[in-house]
């Protein structure tokens, strides 16, 4: 239980990064951190302008996909607290999780409908909250293999 | 060495990846799990491992992996604003000052930050180098990368064991 009690709060910390502009105004001192934290998602997203959720001229730190996926995983973190996830999950579900999300970058980068901040973010949620239940397992499954040497 | 040469060789193809400005932005998400899920394939094949591959192998191979595209990205990074005097920070900067004014924070605040922005650019445009932004790297570098390639790890064992099950 402590490890994913750790796990959702690792989690939320790294989400609530992503709204760090929107707290700027309430703790003035994060202002401080922002080039840094600003410069952290940047490793792990392209941060176009356009791209970024804005509301009253505060924008998230990532772009709407990026945004969905870490709250899907943020709130699948959430979610493992309280229930049971069977053990030995079957890879068809990742996969299926992860043709919406693959179908819109398609299809937009096609042209055959503009980029949605909405449909980006919906589809990363739905990836974003199955793809951590593998990651759950896996670090459930290490630290059984690493008790069991013990 | 022999048991980290596939995280050697998956980091330093993400660190260099890593530092190619289109394929950076392209690619964001994917270069570090990817880099993960190809260091345990690479591990398996040279190896030559025929049964299902252990959880702590995997997070090894990607926390290993991660480590080394932080630093070989990094170095290439520090290298490269050495030779050319300018990063992306430079190129943003007059946009970021623009950002910083239009802030709702305290000027006080806003001001530090303007001077150490504007030290750091100076800095870049000088000597091609500033202690403060090459460790603020570093140190991004060292707590992402690690997680994100050993989050491909993860993932890349289901498939691995996957197809060594059905083999």
């Amino acid at each position: 239980m402590k490890i994913k009690i750790f796990l959702f709060f690792l989690i939320l910390l790294w989400t609530a990064g992503i709204f760090i502009q929107f707290f700027i105004p309430g703790v003035n001192e994060l202002f401080y951190a922002l080039p840094f934290v600003e410069r952290t998602y940047a490793t792990v997203c392209h941060q176009q302008p356009e791209k970024l959720i804005t509301v009253n001229g505060f924008h998230t730190l990532v772009c709407a996909r990026c945004t969905g996926i870490y709250l899907g995983a943020f709130i699948s973190s959430f979610a493992v607290l309280f229930l049971k996830i069977k053990n030995n999950l079957n890879l068809k579900y990742l996969l299926i999780a992860a043709v919406p999300l693959a179908g819109d970058v398609l299809l937009y980068s096609l042209g055959v409908y503009p980029y949605s901040k909405t449909v980006a973010a919906v589809t990363g949620f739905l990836l974003g909250s199955v793809g951590f239940l593998y990651i759950h397992e896996g670090i459930m499954n290490l630290l059984k293999q690493t008790n069991k040497r013990n | 060495m022999k048991k980290n040469l596939p995280a050697l060789v998956a980091g330093f193809a993400a660190g260099v990846l890593q530092v190619v400005p289109v394929i950076k932005s392209f690619s964001c998400l994917i270069i570090l799990p990817l880099a993960g899920i190809f260091a345990l394939s690479l591990y398996q094949k040279s190896n030559k491992i025929f049964t299902p591959i252990d959880t702590k192998t995997a997070v090894i191979t990607g926390l290993m992996t991660g480590l080394f595209a932080a630093l070989f990205g990094t170095f290439f990074e520090i290298i490269i604003t050495l030779i050319t005097k300018t990063n992306d920070l430079v190129y943003v900067v007059n946009d970021l000052y623009a950002f910083i004014e239009s802030f709702p924070v305290d000027e006080t605040v806003k001001s530090q930050v303007i001077a150490l922005t504007e030290d750091v650019v100076n800095s870049i445009k000088t000597t091609g180098f500033s202690f403060l932004y090459s460790m603020s790297v570093l140190v991004n570098n060292l707590i992402i990368n690690p997680v994100f390639a050993m989050i491909g790890a993860l993932i890349g064992l289901k498939f691995i064991n996957s197809k060594i099950r059905n083999n």
